[in-house]
């Protein structure tokens, strides 16, 4: 405990260095914008940055960098909420109860509780980070393929069950957004699937066009056209605050993300998206109302956007502790590390205290910053909703489009965008929920991968599935879920869900 | 003719469509998945669901329902997206953002005319500004060197 | 109106003279505008790290921007593809890794066309050249290549190994060992290189063939060993590791090498001009010592011979693949 003590004072006289000061401004700064734009997200803005940092100093650079990651996650959820329109693609389930609360004039408190709940999650995940970063990360390592796999089948089914609606059309939404995600070349064969000779699909249909497209451009299909647009009440100052009541409501949220979003996080290879969808669906679960999700809980802002900066903070503890990115992200910052002569590796804390320490430090400064930072900008953000509509929805489009081509400077993400705006458009009339097609899409090679992956190290065996520990309490865990949601099948009477669903839609009545 | 019907109806179309794409590719076997092998099961399940939609779709509302009303302004912003991204890469981004703008700020919402022009001017020059020669964003100049 | 009528003529001065900058063209002597180097893979990468300094000395000698642009996808294939088709200018140069090779080959096995040809570009500089290494978990039972090679043949198919995906570069340097060894190992395949350090890192495989420079880290703290190198020498940060070829595996050669293209059509000059400028640029101090920093060798080759150590790789390439054939 001294020890850390010692070293976290280290950290601090490093981080609160004028320079390294300012270098974490920047980066919040930065990161706020870049998550604030629609689709360019946290990998691009470090990649920007990249070259500027070869001539600074490794701690000042990773400062930078790491500052733009964590901090694009306080700006992804502004769009979101004001616009429906993921900032970046981790940001797709605030869109659903924070547009919500938007359009009742709570624009403001959404706003709030999601920063305050960024700054919770990010400072306990840095406070995790800080003491378990060795063990957490062996404990990520031991995830291999079969674990992987039996996670992501918990985690479809938790998601099908949870979500509202009729569970049939929800199930069929995974499906489709599955089927997009395995769009590209297969790894294990080299076979080019449904590309149909463009080669710019050989990756698959990217995540940010699919999220934008989906969500911003078939939101500005619908309500463009509007006779009337549904009036937004003008919120006054007091607005900008959230109640007392739900400051109450969004604790419990708040720490339940922050612990799901850093553990799920740690894993190398998980998406931050899989953090906030299993956050919502969490939350809805446990909710005493869950009638109100989808039309305004804040649960549903603090949760996944709490889980979603824990788990950026997670994806730092394999990257620190072993050398291990866990994504595209932390492997940027991995080369950010190298290109300066510091090989990341398992002595990276021991050798490198200055860096590691001051990192620590001032990712507590950051998210500090980005705490202040945030909330006075919430009054300027919401006056962005004065804008008549007429003339802020060309100037959204522009912005998906540029937020779009931006990712890969590609054509080909600009078109996926537009026929996912078409899609998005009729799903909405037909009454089907796009969220899940987005988690499909990110978990289909996944889930794929670590299928294929297990039966290639069993030689074929399925028994591989049921050989470790923790794989088989995940298929337990999914088979009760199987279970409990067949259970009315056998019973005569509507379940808890249809049950729901018919209650919202008296509600709307 | 319900909306879940008709939804039903397409899902199984599709599911069709993608197990007759499928055929090029090896399943594999059980043991020894191929890359055929995921697409053809999810695409079964799909056809599944569709199915399940059309014969318990009697209970929801009917198709003529569905609100259409702002469907033609939609249909122009979505020409609009679809000439930006013919022309992003031939025209260049100023040049295509500016008859987007135009087109949507001019001929749908009908501003002004100084307003259409100073609006569609000024955000397409102005985004190029911040993102291609600010942010070193590379946005594409068109063969007019726009 | 009239502040309406006035903002607009504003706007429109302010547009025309903000243009004028870039509508004169000039004629001289190349280059004369911002080159951009493609890069066809994601930012931090092996491609990346070594374009992005080779882009900052070139920068000073040419005296104009070299603006580096992430084009990935498709394993390169889309970055390459793009530089394939662009003009043949030389305001578009790519810097590109032995994969360049593989791919057209992988497509002629699918008989699907080509996405680019390895004819369509003309080598300006070969900048380095790593031998893959056989990394094995430190706890592992094999002490030399010859252990290894013994227990693969008393139990084939057995002993597993990672690669960043179906013929990618750690999968085909370990093939190309394992046709000469004639051992039979169990290939898992990974979304990456650094997935596929992960599950060695994990015990979820036994052994991969990547690239010194991820590794070394973990072998310096001793979570990992290395057997063997793919290298016709010994490497410079590891001398006491065996080449395959000093233990008879005479076909198993494999570099992770990274070159400058360009445009197979671009004019004789300009390709005069970036061949000079590369030769500058690789002995200037802050290249050297960017790469020493991240103990990257430069292994510089002047178009000629990068030429035909090109060719040379390109065939063992194209042998493995074939030899790889389709998998199912």
């Amino acid at each position: 405990m001294v020890e850390t003590l010692q070293n976290l004072y280290l950290g601090f006289s490093t981080a609160l260095t004028p320079m390294n000061f300012i270098y974490a401004f920047m980066g919040c700064l930065i990161g706020t914008l870049v998550g604030v734009l629609p689709g360019v997200g946290p990998l691009a803005g470090i990649s920007l940055l990249l070259p500027t940092t070869f001539g600074l100093n490794p701690t000042s650079a990773i400062i930078l960098l790491a500052g733009i990651y964590y901090g694009a996650m306080y700006g992804g959820s502004t769009t979101s909420i004001l616009m429906r329109i993921p900032g970046e693609a981790a940001s797709v389930m605030t869109c659903i109860d924070g547009y919500a609360m938007a359009q009742k004039g709570r624009a403001g408190p959404a706003l709030a509780i999601s920063a305050i709940g960024s700054y919770i999650a990010g400072t306990a995940s840095v406070i995790g980070l800080m003491f378990l970063a060795p063990p957490l990360a062996k404990y990520a390592l031991g995830f291999g393929p079969p674990e992987y796999f039996s996670l992501l089948v918990l985690g479809l089914l938790v998601l099908g069950y949870m979500t509202g609606g009729s569970m049939v059309k929800n199930l069929a939404m995974i499906v489709l957004g599955l089927l997009l995600g395995m769009i590209g070349i297969d790894h294990f064969t080299g076979y080019f699937r449904f590309s149909y000779g463009v080669v710019a699909l050989g990756d698959g249909i990217g995540i940010v066009p699919v999220a934008v497209g989906l969500f911003g451009i078939s939101e500005i299909l619908t309500t463009a056209g509007q006779p009337k647009r549904p009036e937004v009440i003008k919120p006054r100052l007091k607005d900008l605050l959230p109640s007392k009541e739900e400051f109450r409501d969004s604790v419990a949220p708040i720490g339940r993300g922050s612990l799901l979003g850093f553990l799920i996080g740690i894993i190398p290879g998980s998406a931050h998206i899989i953090s906030t969808f299993i956050a919502y669906a969490v939350e809805r679960r446990v909710s005493k109302h869950p009638g109100k999700f989808g039309k305004g809980a804040i649960e549903g802002v603090a949760g996944p956007e709490s889980a979603n900066n824990a788990a950026s903070c997670g994806a730092l503890v394999p990257m620190l502790a072993l050398g291990v990115p866990t994504g595209p992200i932390p492997a940027v910052l991995l080369a950010a590390l190298m290109v300066h002569g510091i090989n990341p590796g398992p002595l990276l804390i021991k050798e490198q205290p200055v860096i590691f320490w001051g990192l620590i430090a001032s990712m507590y400064v950051g998210n500090l910053i980005l705490l202040l930072l945030n909330l006075p900008l919430v009054g300027i953000f919401v006056n962005f909703l004065r804008v008549p509509y007429k003339i802020l929805y060309p100037t959204i489009l522009m912005l998906c489009v540029v937020g779009v081509y931006a990712v890969n400077s590609s054509i080909v993400d600009v078109w996926i965008m537009t026929l996912m705006g078409i899609l998005g458009y009729v799903l909405r009339k037909y009454e089907f929920e796009p969220a899940p097609i987005v988690l499909g899409v990110v978990l289909a090679p996944i889930i794929e991968m670590s299928f294929r992956q297990a039966l290639a190290m069993s030689d074929g065996s399925y028994v591989i599935f049921l050989q470790r520990p923790i794989s088989v309490i995940f298929l337990v865990a999914a088979l009760t879920m199987v279970l409990l949601a067949l259970k009315p099948l056998l019973k005569k009477g509507k379940d808890w869900r249809e049950r729901l669903t018919k209650a919202e839609k008296t509600e709307d009545v | 003719m319900t909306t879940d019907r008709l939804s039903g109806m397409a899902l199984l179309l599709l599911a069709i469509f993608v197990v007759i794409e499928t055929r090029v590719l090896p399943l594999g076997t059980h043991s020894r998945p191929g890359p055929g092998y995921l697409p053809l099961l999810l695409s079964s399940f799909l056809a599944i669901l569709g199915i399940i939609l059309i014969t318990r779709g009697r209970l929801s509302s009917s198709w003529r329902s569905v609100k259409w009303s702002e469907g033609l302004h939609a249909l122009a912003i979505l020409a609009g997206c679809v000439f930006t991204t013919l022309a992003l890469e031939t025209l260049g981004y100023r040049l295509t953002m500016v008859i987007l703008m135009a087109f949507l700020f001019g001929v749908m919402e009908r501003l002004k005319w100084w307003m259409v022009g100073s609006l569609s001017l000024g955000l397409s020059f102005g985004s190029f500004w911040i993102f291609d020669t600010l942010l070193k964003v590379i946005l594409p100049r068109g063969s007019l060197g726009f | 109106m009239k502040t309406g009528k006035t903002i607009f003529f504003a706007v429109l001065i302010a547009v025309g003279v903000g243009l004028i900058p870039g509508m004169v063209i000039a004629q001289e002597a190349y280059p004369t505008r911002p080159v951009q180097i493609i890069v066809p893979f994601p930012p931090g990468g092996v491609a990346d790290l070594v374009a992005r300094p080779l882009a900052a000395a070139l920068e000073k000698i040419l005296k104009q921007p070299m603006v580096v642009v992430n084009k990935s996808g498709a394993g390169g294939a889309v970055g390459m593809q793009a530089a394939a088709v662009s003009k043949p200018d030389g305001y578009m140069l790519m810097v590109a890794l032995s994969s360049i090779s593989v791919m057209p080959e992988v497509d002629k096995l699918f008989g699907r066309p080509q996405t680019y040809k390895v004819e369509d570009f003309a080598p300006i500089a070969l900048l380095t050249a790593d031998p893959t290494i056989l990394v094995i978990k430190k706890e592992a039972s094999w002490k030399n290549v010859a252990d290894f090679v013994e227990d693969a043949k008393r139990r084939p198919n057995e002993i597993k190994y990672s690669s960043s995906g179906v013929y990618g570069t750690m999968h085909v340097a370990m093939e190309m060992f394992i046709h000469a060894a004639g051992i039979k190992l169990r290939h898992i395949p990974t979304a990456g290189g650094g997935p596929a350090l992960t599950a060695l890192l994990g015990g979820h495989v036994e052994c991969l063939s990547g690239g010194p420079n991820v590794s070394i880290p973990h072998i310096k703290a001793g979570t990992l060993r290395v057997l063997a190198g793919w290298g016709a020498q010994r490497l410079t940060a590891l001398p006491d590791v065996p080449t395959l070829k000093e233990l008879g595996y005479d076909d198993a050669e494999f570099y992770i090498w990274s070159g400058l293209f360009v445009p197979k059509a671009t004019p004789p000059a300009v390709i005069k001009v970036l061949r000079e400028a590369t030769r500058q640029a690789v002995s200037a101090p802050e290249f050297k010592s960017a790469m020493e920093k991240m103990e990257t060798p430069i292994s510089y080759m002047d178009a000629d011979e990068f030429q035909k150590f090109w060719e040379k790789d390109a065939q063992r390439l194209a042998r493995a693949v074939r030899q790889i054939g389709k998998i199912q």
